[in-house]
């Protein structure tokens, strides 16, 4: 049995999810009502008996840091598993991690007191159910040095992933970078194999290119460098996460941009989500408080407290207010006669009575005065608020209205 | 002329090593410890460096580290009486690994070696 070390990257920035990410990393933006980004990629990894992870952080981590402790505090130390999360400490140099590459690079410490044959490197940035044991049986199999995780992506979003073009064993013969022009798959001109970000590695082979990496000019990135870099001297493998994917929809989410942020939330809400959150062999984890269940009060004329197409999470109640395809985080409260529509309400969001809410997203804590509207009109919104090109309107965490 | 860094906190091997590569036709500077040779390479530029890796204050293991942050390319042999730091993943940063020995016949080599590579490379 092959010792495997997981090191997840929690460091994301997530610029294009401000302000969501304005006090927080990515991976710690709360996301289907209850969870957090990272949870997904946690699960993953509790899901596949993988249980030696640990988590590098870098900026804004504190959220990150307090729900790992809140709710992934779960594994037995005594029989050596673990979830540890481990900050940026310029062990070996002064700066901040350069790039994802460089970040395996500065603990390298971890790796030689763990020794592993493999090390199983994630992101913790993507919404998507993946069994990693799967793809390690592969990377075995194959004999390979480097096997990275691929799913296929219409050509004309080649411009936001790495382009892994293959030979017909699954070797991986060329790496593209985010390119214009992609290397599209045989047989399918309109498709190509996009990295998930998802990497095993052997250990010792690793630390060489990583060594090589770090002693030459480069951007330290996984995706730039190191798998280019490998392509011509190494055994390098696309691993097609069809053959691992947990949902069987082929479902993996990048939600880099509030769009797609917002589009992914509100898949949750279809009657058939994309994204199943019901599998009881695949359950997500994550930290809840212990609120209350949630409630829905007032039966009066003109004064109901409905919740269509929605989900509502425990401690939220919707009071005489009415709620339609939306989502509801623990502690959201509605009032009478207000009006939410197409939006999501993060924990402890508080909308008055008479407001109107349509395509937003609330962030944390904010309380929406009485006949406050938003989304009704954009001009308005966008001198307060961030707007999105199709019109999604996000309220800032802290903002006071 | 080539200048040589030699980080060693033996007086002694220092002032061999700093006899024997002079007579080489290298010009060489010396540290005690892994902070002066930080210091040192802000200082003074050198071409190549010859690290120890037990010593006090900073310890060559985590000077290469460092060393390599600040400049990524210079090639860095560790030379250190105990072969088993090789297991350390961190030694495989530097270009060359000699064991300590009074002959220092190697050492030499290994820094011609180096010094026409990174000229040519």
């Amino acid at each position: 049995m092959k010792k495997i070390v997981t090191m997840l990257l929690a460091g994301g920035r997530g610029e294009r999810l401000y302000p969501l990410t304005r006090d927080r990393a990515k991976p710690a933006v709360p996301f289907g009502a209850i969870y957090r980004i990272i949870d997904f990629t946690l699960s993953n990894c509790l899901n596949s008996d993988i249980r030696h992870i640990y988590i590098l952080t870098q900026y804004k981590s504190t959220s990150l840091h307090r729900h790992v402790q809140l709710g992934w505090n779960i594994l037995s130390p005594i029989l050596g598993e673990f979830i540890e999360v481990v900050p940026a400490q310029q062990r070996i140099d002064e700066h901040w991690y350069k790039g994802t590459a460089d970040a395996i690079f500065q603990n390298l410490y971890i790796l030689q007191h763990e020794r592993p044959d493999l090390v199983l490197i994630l992101s913790g940035d993507h919404i998507y159910k993946m069994d990693y044991r799967k793809m390690i049986a592969f990377h075995i199999e194959k004999g390979a040095d480097l096997t990275v995780a691929a799913i296929r992506m219409d050509r004309t979003m080649s411009r936001e992933f790495g382009v892994i073009e293959v030979d017909p064993e699954g070797r991986i013969i060329g790496f593209q970078e985010k390119p214009e022009d992609p290397r599209t798959i045989p047989g399918d001109p309109e498709g190509i194999l996009a990295s998930m970000g998802v990497y095993v590695f052997n250990t010792e082979i690793m630390i060489k290119r990583l060594i090589e990496d770090v002693r030459s000019d480069s951007s330290h990135d996984f995706g730039k460098d190191i798998i280019p870099s490998m392509i011509q001297k190494d055994r390098i493998f696309a691993f097609d996460f069809r053959q691992g994917d947990r949902g069987e929809m082929g479902y993996w989410r990048d939600v880099g941009t509030i769009d797609a942020y917002y589009e992914a939330n509100m898949d949750l809400v279809s009657v058939i989500p994309q994204l199943n959150l019901y599998d009881p062999e695949w359950p997500i984890f994550t930290h809840q408080a212990p609120f209350p269940p949630a409630k829905t009060v007032l039966l009066e004329e003109g004064r109901i407290g409905t919740a269509l197409n929605s989900i509502l999470s425990n401690g939220s109640i919707i009071s005489g207010g009415s709620v339609k395809r939306s989502i509801l985080s623990p502690r959201a409260s509605v009032h009478s006669y207000a009006d939410v529509e197409d939006s999501i309400l993060l924990s402890g969001v508080d909308v008055g009575r008479h407001a109107k809410i349509r395509r937003a997203i609330i962030d944390k804590d904010v309380q929406v005065p009485q006949g406050m509207k938003i989304g009704y009109d954009l001009e308005e919104d966008a001198r307060q608020f961030t707007v999105t090109a199709s019109g999604i309107v996000v309220v800032p965490k802290w903002i006071k209205l | 002329m080539k200048k040589i860094l030699v980080v060693e906190d033996e007086e002694g091997l220092r002032l061999l090593y700093q006899e024997e590569l002079e007579a080489e036709g290298y010009e060489v500077i010396t540290a005690r410890n892994g902070k002066e040779a930080i210091q040192k390479l802000e200082e003074g530029k050198p071409d190549l460096i010859i690290l120890d890796i037990v010593m006090p204050v900073m310890d060559g293991m985590e000077a290469l580290g460092r060393i390599v942050g600040k400049d990524r390319k210079i090639p860095i042999i560790l030379n250190t009486s105990h072969s088993g730091y090789r297991e350390n993943f961190m030694s495989w940063v530097a270009d060359a690994y000699v064991t300590k020995s009074s002959d220092l016949e190697e050492l030499k080599k290994t820094v011609k070696k180096l010094l026409t590579k990174s000229k040519t490379g």
